[in-house]
């Protein structure tokens, strides 16, 4: 009898492959319409919310994401990994200021598109350690682009004097304080900008000569 | 009650002579109340941040009824906002600036000790606050109060260097101040970093040592 039946996958594997396709597209739905909510109102939205703007029922959330933390975690990493594609690190090897203008004017960018999902992951971390260790990492990755951006002017400092300074531009470049310009200071885009660069520029360490 | 004390009264008055003081001793024993109240709250809220604790939670802690508080306080958000502006108070009474007409360096080293103890006190009460201040606009105006006096502080405190710079470059070094200042960046060196006291308070002080420029001569 088995030899006589078809092999288990091979006339199925096109339907199986096309559920699996809808389920994902779906799923994928279901997380854009949690990090449009997040946008519109930086508080953690419902399961009837997500539903209804995702166009489906609560029931099809339940069953792509055991918990709305599950949710939460998956849509945390698709924003992290979009901030981290549309951030890639540009003029690595530029002059001093063509750096400083580059790293400011990419992380300006991430902190204007990512604040909302931000601050949603920061005050829904202690209920879950998936997302504190989001946090880390999304912290890690942005001192891991200093590094990069000011290699030549870290590579001047000495320990403790290197890591102090990176915590300053950690701190300077922080989220929030991009947050803190531009809306309760009400600083312009182009203003919050100038005020980093000033800020980095007077931080940093003179850059080292270019070796022949 | 005497019969002076009656004599004594305006004639236009309603009230009955001796009472007065007995107003003032309930008055006093509500306020007393009030105070512990407050007090349970931003001592749980210190174990506990970011999570708000409940009625029940409180009023254990105080040593009173859930019916006492809410005789005292409306709700749970008059209760947080009163909490607020105590911790505001004892902030500024026991934050208050030192060294003034000192030296740059001794300036910077009070300012960051103060900061960094303040930082260390007032977090969990700060991202308290923080975290339900989207549906009060009393808790968001209590928000922008404190981060204005902060910002009122580096001025007053870095006055002789701030002094030199034009309107724009001034600014530009007040908020760069502010932002590496933050409570959450305080908060990030002493949980993410790991960081002692002092060794937070070293990176403080030479990061706005570089962002200052120099003290003007004849300047403390």
């Amino acid at each position: 009898m088995e030899a006589v039946l078809p092999a288990p996958s091979s006339p199925k594997t096109p339907r199986i492959d096309g559920r699996r396709l809808r389920s994902e597209r779906t799923k994928q739905l279901i997380i854009e319409a949690f990090l449009a909510l997040v946008r519109e109102d930086p508080k953690l939205p419902t399961a009837v919310q997500i539903a209804e703007r995702a166009g489906y029922s609560v029931r099809s959330i339940f069953e792509r994401f055991p918990d709305l933390n599950a949710l939460r975690v998956a849509a945390t990493d698709y924003g992290l990994a979009q901030a981290a594609a549309l951030a890639p690190a540009r003029n690595v090897d530029g002059s001093r200021q063509t750096r400083i203008e580059s790293q400011v004017e990419t992380r300006a960018q991430t902190c204007e598109r990512g604040i909302a999902l931000w601050r949603v992951l920061l005050n829904s971390q202690d209920e879950s350690d998936e997302l504190k260790l989001r946090v880390r990492r999304a912290r890690e990755t942005t001192i891991t682009r200093l590094e990069l951006m000011y290699k030549p002017e870290l590579s001047t400092l000495a320990e403790p004097e290197r890591r102090d300074m990176l915590i300053a531009l950690e701190a300077l470049t922080d989220i929030e304080s991009w947050a803190r310009m531009r809306e309760l200071h009400g600083l312009p885009y182009d203003e919050a900008r100038a005020v980093w660069t000033y800020a980095i520029d007077r931080l940093l360490p003179p850059t080292p000569a270019a070796k022949p | 009650m005497t019969a002076s004390t009656v004599t004594d009264l305006p004639p236009d008055s309603a009230s009955p002579p001796a009472k007065p003081e007995r107003i003032d001793g309930r008055h006093l024993r509500s306020e007393r109340t009030k105070r512990l109240i407050i007090e349970a709250y931003m001592a749980l809220v210190r174990e506990s941040s970011p999570r708000v604790p409940t009625a029940a939670e409180i009023a254990e802690r105080a040593g009173y009824s859930v019916r006492s508080i809410f005789e005292r306080f409306p709700d749970l958000q008059a209760l947080r906002l009163a909490a607020t502006d105590q911790a505001i108070a004892d902030a500024r009474a026991t934050n208050a600036p030192r060294d003034l007409p000192a030296d740059r360096a001794t300036r910077l080293r009070a300012q960051v000790e103060i900061r960094g103890r303040g930082c260390d006190q007032w977090l969990p009460m700060w991202r308290v606050l923080n975290s339900n201040s989207a549906d009060s606009a009393e808790l968001q105006e209590r928000i922008r109060m404190t981060r204005s006096l902060i910002l009122r502080r580096i001025e007053l405190v870095f006055k002789p260097e701030l002094s030199t710079l034009p309107d724009a470059e001034r600014s530009r070094t007040v908020l760069a101040i502010e932002a590496l200042t933050d409570f959450e960046s305080w908060a990030r060196m002493r949980e993410f970093f790991g960081l002692s006291f002092d060794e937070a308070c070293a990176a403080w002080v030479r990061a706005i040592d570089s962002l200052l420029p120099p003290t003007p001569a004849g300047a403390s």
